[in-house]
């Protein structure tokens, strides 16, 4: 071989070899930037690291740090572990790649960060599925959307697991609500009114207050026969007969924020709507209980508003008994015949339903969804009520993170909280539809639902809620 | 201000008294904490409604005249469970 040849081998041998590089840096490019359009099957619950060896271009690591965890300190144990922190996603708090500068292999590395538990919450490789057609492109495109885009700027939202479950806190990759995928489409709108209909609801919680929904000037004051007027410019409270519906006790808070807790301010979480108007209606006690009659009331009262031109679509009813009221039965009736979807909780005494009622879910109108709660791994939680013809959909309600009194977020556990995911979807459906009918809406929750095989025949519709389906996503 | 455990025990003892008319120093209590499935804390009352979310709070255990009796409690309330066929908010 002459000293040209030598010359034109290696000028093709780099050129070969950066096209392929700059090639690969564009899928990688593609698979962090794009939108999955097409819906990923649900079975895939962890990342299958086999046969990485041929389906990554260079050994990489993403690592999530727990919040608190400085990027002096991630760089300080890249160090340490003689790697390299490459880069970090300022969208996703605590996520950084790091890249193995021993070239060890990726499942160990993976492994030496993941029993880091004090300040890990998770390890994974940074594959390149793109590279092999036979990988299954979207379900490994809808991971890396859930992990890397779409989220909100919400501090909390990793642990919102009933919005995006990554499987964090020992759950299981997306036994969620699909809230990200639901969020390309919309994000709620505050054309849309939703009742929550309890304790009242703080409405000067900082996540929540552009979120409340206050009468405009085109709606009268509200005017009861018995009562008289009633200045109704925050909400009502049917307990005090009055207009302040402040919640005392932080139930109704709670159900509030998942519902619409206001999304991407960089504040606490995030709810299922972004933006949506939240209106109070208190007829709960501080003590968290309230009489019939003054659930009668409210009801009554969110009726008059809808008549009134308030676009109220959805009563959330976290609450009930084991005693039937027919009077209360025919004001969600009433209400219906407005065009107002009641979600109820199923109850939280691990009975069965279609043998023990439970009230209001248990009423068998046309407007009523009874949702039964599951928890993190999609399984109906042991608390939940159940009931294969009277209720009719479950949803995550077990470790529910949302806002609570003063100024508050915390935890909390019960079909309460599983209620307002699917009312919060429910107004989701209606801000991308608004002239969708209370039939259709109750439909469309229903027959969207991801089939779970532990819910068939403890739930009419055999599965959980799934927003972005529900959407058409 | 709500209760505190003591003060819902003691508030319990009571309560027993009167309704059998015997001694409070004749009851004998014993209080553990407890979970209950919502806000009325298991025991709704004729006519209520409830927030369904768990919540924790005591069971108090009662004895008098060789019968037991059950309350339940929380910062907010007592409740009498299950007393001559129904339950009752005591406060």
């Amino acid at each position: 071989m002459n000293r040209n040849n030598i010359w034109i081998h290696i000028a093709i041998a780099v050129v070969v070899v950066t096209l392929a590089a700059v090639l690969g840096q564009i899928r990688r490019w593609e698979s962090s930037l794009s939108t999955p359009r097409t819906a990923a099957p649900r079975s895939v619950t962890v990342p299958d690291f086999s046969g990485l060896g041929n389906r990554r271009d260079e050994a990489e690591v993403l690592v999530r740090f727990k919040p608190g965890v400085t990027v002096e300190q991630i760089r300080s144990i890249a160090e340490q572990n003689n790697d390299l922190m490459d880069d970090e996603y300022e969208a996703v708090k605590g996520l950084v790649s790091i890249d193995d500068l021993d070239d060890a292999d990726v499942e160990k590395t993976v492994r030496q960060y993941a029993a880091m538990s004090d300040l890990v919450e998770y390890a994974q490789p940074n594959y390149e599925i793109r590279l092999d057609p036979s990988a299954g492109e979207s379900e490994t495109e809808d991971l890396l959307h859930r992990e890397f885009s779409g989220q909100p700027n919400d501090p909390q939202f990793a642990q919102q697991w009933a919005l995006n479950n990554v499987g964090q806190d020992g759950g299981k990759e997306r036994a969620d609500i699909d809230a990200l995928k639901a969020w390309l489409k919309t994000r709620g709108s505050d054309k849309v009114v939703v009742a929550v209909l309890d304790t009242g609801v703080d409405y000067k919680h900082s996540d929540l207050v552009k979120n409340m929904w206050t009468r405009p000037d085109s709606v009268p004051e509200y005017v009861d026969d018995e009562l008289g007027s009633i200045d109704d410019f925050q909400g009502f409270d049917a307990d005090a007969n009055a207009g302040d519906p402040m919640d005392d006790n932080g139930h109704g808070t709670h159900c509030a924020g998942i519902i619409g807790a206001e999304g991407n301010n960089g504040l606490g979480i995030a709810g299922i709507n972004w933006n949506v108007k939240i209106m109070p209606l208190k007829f709960l006690g501080r003590g968290g209980f309230g009489s019939t009659k003054n659930a009668i009331e409210a009801i009554n009262y969110a009726i008059d508003r809808k008549k009134h031109g308030v676009n109220l679509r959805v009563i959330n009813a976290s609450w009930g008994s084991t005693q039937y009221s027919r009077a209360l039965e025919d004001a969600i009736r009433a209400a219906g015949d407005e065009g107002i979807l009641f979600v109820a909780a199923a109850g939280n005494s691990s009975t069965d339903n279609d043998r023990r009622a439970h009230y209001p879910s248990n009423f068998n109108l046309p407007n009523v969804l009874s949702v039964a709660a599951v928890d993190r791994t999609d399984s109906l939680t042991s608390f939940s009520n159940y009931g294969a013809k009277t209720v009719h959909i479950a949803a995550p309600g077990r470790d529910i993170l949302s806002t609570w009194i003063g100024d508050a977020f915390r935890d909390a556990s019960g079909t309460s909280m599983a209620a307002p995911q699917v009312s919060g979807v429910a107004a989701l459906i209606v801000s991308n539809q608004p002239q969708i009918s209370v039939a259709k809406l109750r439909e469309r929750l229903l027959s969207s639902v991801d089939k779970i095989p532990s819910l068939d025949g403890k739930v009419a519709s055999g599965g959980r809620l799934n927003a972005a389906k529900a959407l058409g996503e | 201000m709500g209760f505190t455990r003591d003060e819902a025990t003691a508030r319990a003892k009571q309560d027993l008294a009167a309704r059998l008319n015997v001694t409070e120093d004749s009851i004998k209590a014993s209080v553990s904490d407890q979970e209950f499935p919502d806000l009325a804390l298991g025991a709704a009352a004729s006519g209520e409604m409830s927030g369904q979310m768990i919540s924790s709070g005591w069971q108090i255990k009662l004895e008098a005249d060789g019968k037991s009796y059950e309350y339940r409690a929380d910062k907010y309330q007592l409740r009498l469970v299950d007393f001559e066929g129904s339950n009752h908010v005591i406060k």
